[in-house]
């Protein structure tokens, strides 16, 4: 397939970009995911994800179930501030300590 | 047979592949870099990224940190674009009585030359109409930014590499012994290599890395959660309180700190904790949409300062280990190459040797 | 607002869900189901075509229908339905949390049952971004809710009795199908049927691209080695499913793989419990099956959440049990159910744990 097919729609990576990334030691989707932004837009990996795990899988000559699913990470939809904290109290028993600065004391 | 080096560095985050390309900018070395994963899949690669200078104390590592942020836009020319920012950062404060405590910070670190204003709240709302009108006042420095990790870190790999260095990753180092003054090297993958030097660099796995040749490293690891928004039009100019907005428009969020090991699920609570705390500085974040949370093992030295230099009582080794990794990694990059190859720095180094910890 | 509290929660009201909740709520539990759609039945509603395979205590019928009566048979059990709700993570002690856009709340559970179903997979090729390009589940979706024609003139990618199924429905309604793409080899009989319907089948054949100026206008296929080309305005995607896993990884559950099961999908049991304790799975997520083993595992992981509660007796659970997993050997294609008792050797395999003289005894039957 030509090279520059589009994998992950969201960002527009396309299959030459991940083999790059495959090339320079790439052996799971969050890798080529950190390298190329694949992934990582809206749709958080939902298209793309078996795309990228099978051409690793192909390109690495690992069987499919071997190579790790993207990490889910919360909030698992696209969710709006003010919805994340109108009951925050009720979904919170203690507040947790937040700080400002490079998150650090110093 | 196991492969020779002069020089082997554990760790290829922002600081071992920093530390990497600059030994490899003189040539003169055969260095290796081990990883037990693959780059960014750490603390590098799980950060908002800000190059943070003013509110470094004491200011003698303010200093520090402000030499590393006026790097930047050299090693930018050296090694290619990596994004960086000097947006300038604002530090907001919500009470009269915290402008004294600001007041004070600007005065310390007038000693050693970083620039620190102390605003009003109109002067704030002018400079970053986003923010809260509940803000009474903010530090301000010009020298802060922020930088695209992702970017810095494959740009060091990839000049390094350009200049020889090899890479190993997914390879977990398991023993190191030191046999007639070399380090004997053993991976999990059966791999073998000497080295004449080792640099430890594993950030919040040093403890553990720091073990195999009997050495403690008093560092303990903090967990961070960031939200990321959905790209949104220009919002916030600075480096700000927490956030910032990266090129894409997405803004980055996060104030957690939190004592869980390795741990790095993301977890609900945190999220909406940092969802409050956004919109408490910037109103408008209400409306906007988070897409996803991510979270990053931080390593923080005991006393919070970074700990660089020659490991006592071990010779040739030596360790690199920050809580400020992005900040610094030009000027640690730089001090750590000059110390392998000349054995001294252009920087006084003492008060952050390991050594320290001994008293 | 007060704190909601369940014996069991339910994720998902596509069959599976609903077939727990069902057997959840008429046998004593308070049952929450929770779905993002603003109706019930989830993938069933725009089915459209009479489904066969369905367990005993259903009548064959058209999906929509059976959403219908399940709707009848639930309206008055213990059942709170939040729609337009969606789970959008975990708390503490057997809590999730819960939005519907503009605020977000937690559910406890006693028992957690995830019935979030499967995702078409996509397929890539030249031009697959294009607007009119979509999945042939999409296309239907246009057609049967929404009541839009979602083109005139389509090539269908990838031949199976849904993607038949599916092109049948659009050229009822007037879209003209010009050829099913199959890759490989394919069912004789799914041919014939095609056949008989007047659709063109071409096999041993692929995409090669598909270009137009802002939306698809031709695509180009490898049919035996020969191209040939047709102006379309929609190319249908008709791939197979993957269980979706998001709900599962948050929990920490364990995952596994199973080709002939869709792929990756959760650990578990035969209870369908994944390694998360009282957390369940069923329907397509516990692997890609038709609509008849979507429906006993629905039941199955109820039954025994039900039983983890202490709402059953000991041989009323057990028999059922049996009879249910005897069902759904019955009803499941021989080789997901084959599939799906190995993952569950594995299962207790990887936990060290001994194989229940049951499930020996449902691996020998397969």
């Amino acid at each position: 397939m030509e090279k520059s097919t589009i994998v992950c729609r969201c960002e527009e990576i396309n299959i030459d970009e991940i083999e790059i990334a495959i090339k320079n030691g790439a052996q799971e989707f969050d890798d080529i995911k950190r390298l190329t932004r694949c992934g990582m837009g809206t749709c958080q990996s939902k298209i793309c994800m078996n795309l990228v795990r099978k051409i690793i899988s192909e390109k690495l000559n690992k069987p499919l179930g071997e190579i790790a699913p993207s990490k889910m990470r919360m909030p698992l939809k696209v969710t709006r501030l003010s919805a994340l904290t109108k009951n925050i109290d009720l979904c919170i028993e203690e507040k947790a300590t937040l700080e400002e600065g490079e998150q650090t004391s110093v | 047979m196991s492969k020779r080096y002069d020089i082997v560095i554990i760790g290829s985050g922002v600081i071992g592949s920093s530390i990497a390309y600059h030994l490899s900018e003189s040539q003169q070395e055969e260095v290796l870099v081990i990883d037990k994963g693959f780059p960014l899949s750490g603390t590098s690669g799980s950060t908002q990224a800000w190059v943070w200078v003013h509110s470094k104390a004491p200011a003698s590592y303010g200093e520090l940190s402000m030499f590393s942020a006026e790097l930047y836009p050299i090693l930018e020319k050296k090694i290619g674009d990596v994004e960086y920012k000097r947006t300038g950062g604002i530090s907001p404060f919500f009470s009269e009585s915290e402008r004294e405590k600001a007041l004070m910070l600007a005065e310390k670190q007038a000693t050693v030359g970083i620039p620190i204003e102390v605003l009003s709240q109109e002067e704030v709302l002018s400079r970053e109409p986003a923010l809260s009108p509940n803000i009474v006042g903010a530090t301000y420095s010009p020298i802060d930014g922020n930088v695209n990790p992702f970017r810095l870190v494959e740009l060091f790999i990839r000049a390094a590499k350009k200049n020889n260095v090899e890479f190993s990753f997914y390879t977990s180092v398991t023993s190191i012994l030191k046999k007639n003054g070399l380090f004997e090297i053993e991976t999990e993958k059966g791999g073998k290599y000497t080295a004449k030097k080792i640099i430890f660099a594993g950030g919040p796995w040093m403890k553990e890395l720091a073990s195999l040749i009997d050495i403690k490293v008093p560092v303990k690891q903090v967990r961070g959660q960031i939200l990321i928004t959905e790209p949104l039009t220009n919002l916030i100019k600075h480096t700000i309180a927490g956030m910032r907005q990266a090129d894409n428009g997405e803004v980055l969020i996060g104030y957690s700190l939190e004592e869980v090991g390795y741990d790095r699920r993301t977890t609900l609570d945190i999220i909406q904790n940092t969802a409050q705390m956004a919109i408490d500085y910037i109103p408008s974040l209400a409306n906007a949409n988070i897409v996803r949370a991510f979270s990053g093992i931080r390593v923080i030295p005991e006393d919070e300062l970074p700990i660089i230099g020659e490991i006592p009582n071990v010779e040739n080794a030596y360790i690199s280990v920050m809580h400020s990794g992005i900040t610094l990694s030009p000027i640690i990059g730089t001090l750590m190459a000059e110390l392998l190859l000349h054995g001294d720095t252009s920087i006084d180094l003492q008060q952050y040797s390991l050594s320290r910890f001994d008293k | 607002m007060v704190k909601i509290k369940t014996d069991i929660l339910i994720i998902g009201s596509g069959p599976a869900g609903l077939n727990a909740a069902y057997t959840a709520a008429s046998h004593g539990a308070n049952v929450i189901i929770v779905d993002e759609a603003i109706t019930i039945g989830g993938q069933l509603k725009q089915q459209t075509q009479i489904l066969n395979n369905l367990p005993g205590e259903f009548n064959s019928q058209r999906g929509f229908s059976l959403v219908d009566d399940f709707y009848e048979r639930l309206k008055s059990l213990p059942i709170t339905f939040l729609l337009r709700h969606t789970m959008i993570g975990i708390y503490k002690n057997n809590s999730i949390g819960v939005t519907n856009g503009k605020e977000t709340f937690p559910i406890t559970y006693k028992k957690l049952i995830i019935a979030t179903g499967a995702a078409e997979e996509a397929t890539i090729f030249p031009g697959w971004t294009l607007p009119g390009v979509m999945t042939i589940g999409a296309a239907q979706i246009l057609l049967n809710r929404e009541h839009v024609l979602p083109g005139n003139e389509a090539i269908i990618l990838g031949f199976n009795e849904f993607s038949l199924e599916v092109g049948k429905q659009l050229e009822s309604c007037g879209v003209n199908i010009k050829a099913i793409v199959a890759k490989g080899n394919y069912d004789v009989e799914l041919f014939h049927e095609a056949k008989n319907v007047g659709i063109r089948v071409v096999s041993n054949a692929t995409i090669i691209s598909a270009t137009g100026v802002n939306e698809v206008e031709k695509v180009v296929l490898n049919i035996d080695g020969i191209e040939e080309e047709h102006m379309v305005d929609l190319v249908c995607i008709g791939n197979r499913l993957s269980p979706i896993l998001e709900a599962f990884e948050i929990l920490s559950c364990q995952l596994a793989y199973q080709e002939d099961l869709g792929g990756l999908f959760p650990k578990y049991y035969n209870s369908l419990e994944t390694t998360n304790t009282s957390v369940y799975v069923a329907g397509n997520a516990a692997g890609i099956t038709n609509i008849g083993g979507i429906l006993i595992t629905g039941e199955i992981a109820a039954w025994n959440a039900l039983y983890s509660l202490e709402l059953l007796e000991y041989s009323q659970f057990k028999n059922r049990s049996r009879a249910l997993w005897e069902q759904l050997y019955r009803i499941e294609e021989s080789q997901v159910f084959k599939a799906r008792i190995a993952a569950i050797k594995e299962t207790y395999k990887d936990e060290s744990l001994a194989l229940p003289p049951f499930v020996e005894l449902l691996l020998e039957e397969c």
